[in-house]
């Protein structure tokens, strides 16, 4: 039951993406269409697995920004569209300051980090004179 | 008795046939009884030799050879043990020799033993040498390695507070802005 869950709430998701990103609209549609034809309780796994999914998947196309000192939108946007280009599907930006980077800043698309920041430069350098 | 021959001398002196005779008479010897008396003697003399005499001189002649030949044996058994003896110490010169060669070679098995046993001592103490001076050697690579770690860490953890603490958000944000040019390269 969890696997057949899971290809379907692969398939559901595909259902719900529009122009490769997922569409609020297309959710509410596939959930709408999901509690009319089922049960409740025969639905539980299969919306875990669909609410895991949709998530992995606005991970997918969120470039989640950590930065030290201000950053402009222009700038989020410069990055977002860096990644949009770089995956081949959209991706916005958010984000959020974070001075313990000291300068620069840390961008996560998904399970991928690219460290831009004067802390993890800091950290490879004293990795390097320790090695 | 001495008497009794210078009676018969001083008779015989007077008539000597007459003495004489009666001289064998006094003795039992007539000449009546003579011939008989020979033959009973010779009679006696054969019984006695042919039961008594040559027995005896047989057991005589049997002990003779006994005798001798137990001393022949005597001698035999001398000689043998002589040579049993030249045996003996060829023998014992022969051990001797041995022991004494035996000797020498344990002798010489042992020093060479003492000296394997020395180079294998001396072998192991420079291993033991060595193999300190590599653990001395490793632990102040290791321990070099450590303070230079332990410096770093120091050194960037200053290098990072005093930047935190110098930079403000204009030099960030050129900073920044740097990094997303970086990124778009």
């Amino acid at each position: 039951m969890p696997v057949s869950a899971r290809a379907e709430a692969k398939r559901l998701l595909a259902l719900s993406l529009e122009g490769g990103a997922v569409s609020p609209e297309r959710v509410g549609a596939v959930l709408s269409a999901l509690t009319s034809s089922r049960p409740a309780h025969a639905l539980r796994p299969l919306l875990r697995s669909y609410l895991a999914a949709v998530r992995r998947e606005l991970a997918r196309g969120e470039a989640r920004i950590e930065h030290a000192g201000p950053l402009s939108s222009e700038q989020a946007a410069a990055v977002a569209a860096h990644f949009s280009r770089a995956l081949g599907r959209p991706v916005r930006a958010a984000a959020r300051r974070n001075d313990a980077l000291i300068a620069g800043f840390r961008v996560r698309v998904g399970d991928d980090v690219t460290d831009l920041s004067a802390a993890a430069r800091l950290d490879a350098l004293a990795r390097s004179l320790s090695a | 008795m001495t008497q009794l021959f210078l009676l018969a001398a001083a008779e015989q002196s007077a008539n000597p046939a007459a003495g004489i005779v009666e001289l064998f008479g006094r003795f039992g010897v007539d000449r009546h009884h003579l011939i008989p008396q020979l033959v009973n003697f010779a009679l006696l003399a054969f019984v006695l030799y042919r039961f008594a005499i040559r027995p005896a001189l047989g057991q005589m002649e049997e002990r003779n050879r006994l005798i001798a030949q137990g001393l022949a044996d005597a001698k035999a058994a001398e000689q043998r043990l002589a040579e049993a003896q030249k045996a003996a110490d060829a023998k014992l010169n022969a051990a001797s020799d041995e022991a004494a060669r035996v000797l020498a070679e344990a002798r010489a098995s042992a020093a060479r033993t003492v000296e394997a046993a020395k180079s294998e001592a001396a072998a192991a103490a420079a291993e033991v040498l060595r193999k300190g001076q590599a653990a001395l050697e490793s632990d102040r690579v290791r321990m070099l390695n450590e303070v230079r770690g332990e410096l770093a860490r120091l050194v960037v953890d200053a290098s990072g507070k005093v930047l935190g603490q110098t930079l403000d958000d204009a030099q960030r944000a050129r900073l920044n802005e740097a990094a997303v040019k970086e990124l778009a390269r």
